[in-house]
């Protein structure tokens, strides 16, 4: 039982990592990313691929933070005189594209198969105690990310990003240019959904393109609208909740012996209800943004 | 030449009826709606449910179709008219939890297998070497069908002069005497009902599936950017763009470009063209191809 405790924390705490990135773009920057799981997906494949050539692991994060990031660059790019809704759709299409790409180019990515086997980070620790090393490390990097958004967002980056957010005209009049904040902002999410994504490949020892499912973006999304779009602490939270259920639906299945589309309906069913709950009753979230007060 | 008409034809078929009825809806509640290929997808399930309780093919289309006009009616009044208060965005990420809970509805209920609504293929016809199916040439009349139908009720009758008036200026609609809820609820039905057409076509020339819908989100989306969001039949000619593009795209040697020949795009590759479309269409002209209007974005 402990081990499943540990196995959902350790889900959460990297599921957060994809959420407080998303948030940054989404809540802070009010960029409409509907692609950002792609991110997660480049950091899982640059790991899988580095390491399976014989590169230590922190080459292989680095790498895909580097690559993720240069992605955001082009998809934020992209978003130069697009309305928020018209440039969703287009960070949507991204992703598609590159989940083809990775689909298809069986030398690189090992195709629809996937990369398997991808080694541990913690190989000389087996067990229990590896999975608890794993485990810190997760934690460790939530901690580093969510520091790291809470100083960027209460610096005058943070407020420029809120500005265009809520007043971009505004924001130009103050001489901030757009474009580079935009840019800017999408790079900062898309290293730490990247490092996500590394820690994900690492922790499964598997990288897929399923991982990079528009419905995996959805999944983080409905994590940060359920948690508070804005506020790094309700983001966090419900990362946990959402994985929390989603990590109980096989016990569901087998306590009601249900069949496996009927438990996948249950799944994608019960955070569809939840987020338009949310949406419709408390559209700030559970912990809503907090609204600073000039002092 | 025929084999690549009736290619771009049914290809067209496909995506033209849930398109329009995408982008007919946007000229009136103004957010990208991403749970409309899920109606299509509740649709194709719908007839396909009808047929089951041993109803008549059309019969069963019939009911599918107003039942999903209804369901289209109901969650706009009741769900996205409230969540447009506070944005387009957040309409946009309600309309991803309607999407995820209409999917979660149909695996539920009819699992993750394909269905068919017969249980024999009809034979095919053969003209040349061109050979299409009974299905498919359904299909593509049906499409078409729909289209000019479409067309004479926007631009001939009244409920259509409303339609467009309310489009252009909701204010001046209003005090000129348009029922501006009468009209909304009208065209939300419309836009249920062709897509559980589309939906059902789409399931009469491939399978019924669960996926139906989301596989059809990007070439809609495409087809209705293309054409101008708000512009239903420029829709029908974005769809005609894409089916060209994605059967081109694999039937074209481009080998020129490399100085060689035999040099394929492979067929993998097919869906990835309309979201390439997407995406130039995106960066070069937003507004769609057939916008003529001077604005500042």
């Amino acid at each position: 039982m402990s081990s499943f405790v540990l196995h959902v924390a350790t889900l959460g705490c990297i599921y957060a990592l994809l959420a407080l990135g998303l948030n940054f773009q989404a809540g802070f920057a009010g960029l409409l990313n509907f692609g950002f799981v792609v991110f997660a997906g480049i950091g899982a494949y640059a790991s899988a691929i580095l390491s399976s050539h014989g590169y230590p692991a922190p080459i292989g994060i680095a790498i895909g933070v580097v690559v993720a990031m240069a992605i955001g660059c082009a998809m934020a790019g992209l978003g130069r005189n697009l309305a928020a809704d018209y440039w969703a759709i287009a960070t949507l299409a991204v992703a598609e594209l590159i989940r083809t790409v990775a689909l298809n180019e069986d030398w690189l990515t090992g195709g629809a198969q996937g990369i398997s086997g991808v080694r541990p980070l913690f190989p000389a620790r087996a067990g229990a105690g590896g999975d608890l090393a794993f485990f810190a490390l997760a934690l460790a990097m939530t901690a580093g990310a969510y520091l790291l958004y809470a100083r960027l967002s209460q610096g005058r980056f943070g407020r420029a990003i809120r500005l265009m957010r809520e007043e971009p005209a505004l924001a130009t009049s103050f001489g901030y240019r757009l474009v580079p904040l935009k840019i800017k902002a999408t790079m900062a999410g898309a290293a730490v959904a990247s490092i996500g994504g590394s820690l994900l490949a690492h922790y499964m020892s598997f990288v897929g393109p399923d991982y990079m499912l528009a419905s995996e973006t959805f999944a983080v999304w409905t994590m940060v609208m359920i948690g508070g779009l804005g506020n790094s602490r309700g983001v966090v939270l419900g990362a946990l909740l959402v994985e929390a259920i989603y990590s109980a639906v096989p016990f569901a299945k087998d306590y009601f012996d249900i069949g496996s589309d009927i438990a996948g309906a249950v799944r994608v069913g019960t955070i569809g209800c939840a987020l338009l709950a949310c949406l419709l009753l408390r559209p700030g979230g559970m912990i809503p943004e907090r609204i600073r007060s000039p002092r | 030449m025929l084999q690549f008409l009736v290619d771009v034809l049914i290809r067209t078929s496909d995506i033209m009826l849930v398109a329009v009825g995408l982008s007919v809806v946007y000229s009136l509640v103004r957010f990208p709606n991403v749970a409309h290929v899920q109606y299509a997808m509740l649709g194709a399930f719908a007839t396909l449910g009808l047929t089951r309780a041993g109803l008549p093919f059309a019969l069963a289309l019939a009911g599918s179709c107003a039942g999903i006009g209804l369901v289209a009616v109901v969650l706009n009044t009741l769900v996205f008219r409230r969540l447009l208060r506070s944005g387009s965005s957040i309409a946009m990420i309600g309309s991803l939890a309607i999407s995820m809970i209409l999917i979660a509805v149909v695996l539920g209920v009819a699992g993750s297998r394909p269905w068919r609504y017969a249980p024999t293929l009809s034979s095919p016809l053969q003209v040349g070497t061109t050979v299409i199916s009974i299905d498919q040439l359904t299909s593509i009349a049906c499409g078409v069908g729909c289209i000019g139908l479409l067309a004479v009720l926007l631009f001939r009758t009244n409920v259509g002069r409303s339609m467009r008036a309310m489009s252009s200026n909701p204010a001046l609609a209003a005090a000129t005497g348009v029922d501006g809820a009468r009209v909304l609820n009208g065209i939300t039905f419309l836009s249920g009902v062709l897509a559980a057409l589309g939906g059902t076509m789409l399931g009469l020339t491939e399978t019924v599936h669960v996926g139906l819908g989301s596989n059809l989100l990007l070439p809609v989306f495409a087809a209705a950017i293309l054409g101008g969001l708000g512009n239903p039949l420029g829709a029908a000619a974005g769809a005609l763009l894409i089916s060209i593009a994605e059967t081109l795209v694999t039937n074209v040697d481009f080998g020129w470009v490399v100085g060689g020949s035999d040099v394929y795009v492979p067929v993998t590759y097919v869906s990835a063209a309309s979201f390439v479309i997407l995406l130039v269409a995106l960066l070069f002209k937003p507004y769609g191809i057939f916008d003529r209007e001077v604005r500042r974005v």
